[in-house]
């Protein structure tokens, strides 16, 4: 799985068709990616295993997500004060 | 006298039971309720699909995120036009 994910980073070129947000409102998707790749990470190091495949994430939400929005949340977690749990 | 008092015959209360659509003549109306009926019936059982749908959280401590329990290939939409459902995979990796 790991091959596979360094294969599809290489070849990415845009957040791919996510069947759980099949609307043109794609918020929660941004959302979602985004909590996911804090999730992955947190998973993936308290499991001493390399987080690399977590970019997978983050590549999705920097496509979707605003970019003040991506600002607001990081400052938000450095903070603490951040919403979403993780 | 009778001529002063026979144009109010018409207001005293037992003629206002005649006022209004007779049952015959309200008949023509019954279309109208039908295509109400048949709005609201529409429009109650179209909420309960949008309640029931994966985008909905209820319950935030038992099941705070439903979405993210669907299979991938899962359609929402009534007709899917371009998109290849039967094809779909998880694209991120798990953790």
């Amino acid at each position: 799985m790991a091959e596979n994910i360094g294969e599809k980073l290489k070849n990415y070129r845009t957040a791919p068709f996510d069947s759980r947000f099949p609307n043109t409102n794609q918020t929660r998707n941004c959302y979602q990616n985004y909590l996911d790749f804090h999730r992955c990470n947190k998973a993936l190091s308290a499991k001493d295993q390399d987080v690399a495949p977590c970019d997978w994430y983050k590549k999705v939400y920097q496509s979707l997500c605003p970019i003040s929005w991506v600002e607001k949340w990081d400052e938000q977690k450095e903070n603490g004060s951040f919403a979403g749990k993780i | 006298m009778a001529a002063v008092t026979e144009p109010m015959e018409h207001l005293n209360i037992e003629c206002l039971s005649s006022y209004g659509p007779q049952p015959s003549e309200a008949l023509v109306l019954l279309p109208q309720v039908m295509v109400l009926g048949m709005g609201l019936a529409g429009a109650f059982l179209y909420l309960i699909r949008l309640a029931r749908g994966p985008h909905v959280t209820w319950n935030k401590s038992s099941n705070p995120e439903p979405w993210n329990k669907l299979d991938p290939t899962y359609q929402y939409k009534f007709v899917a036009i371009t998109t290849d459902y039967k094809n779909l995979k998880k694209d991120g990796p798990e953790f």
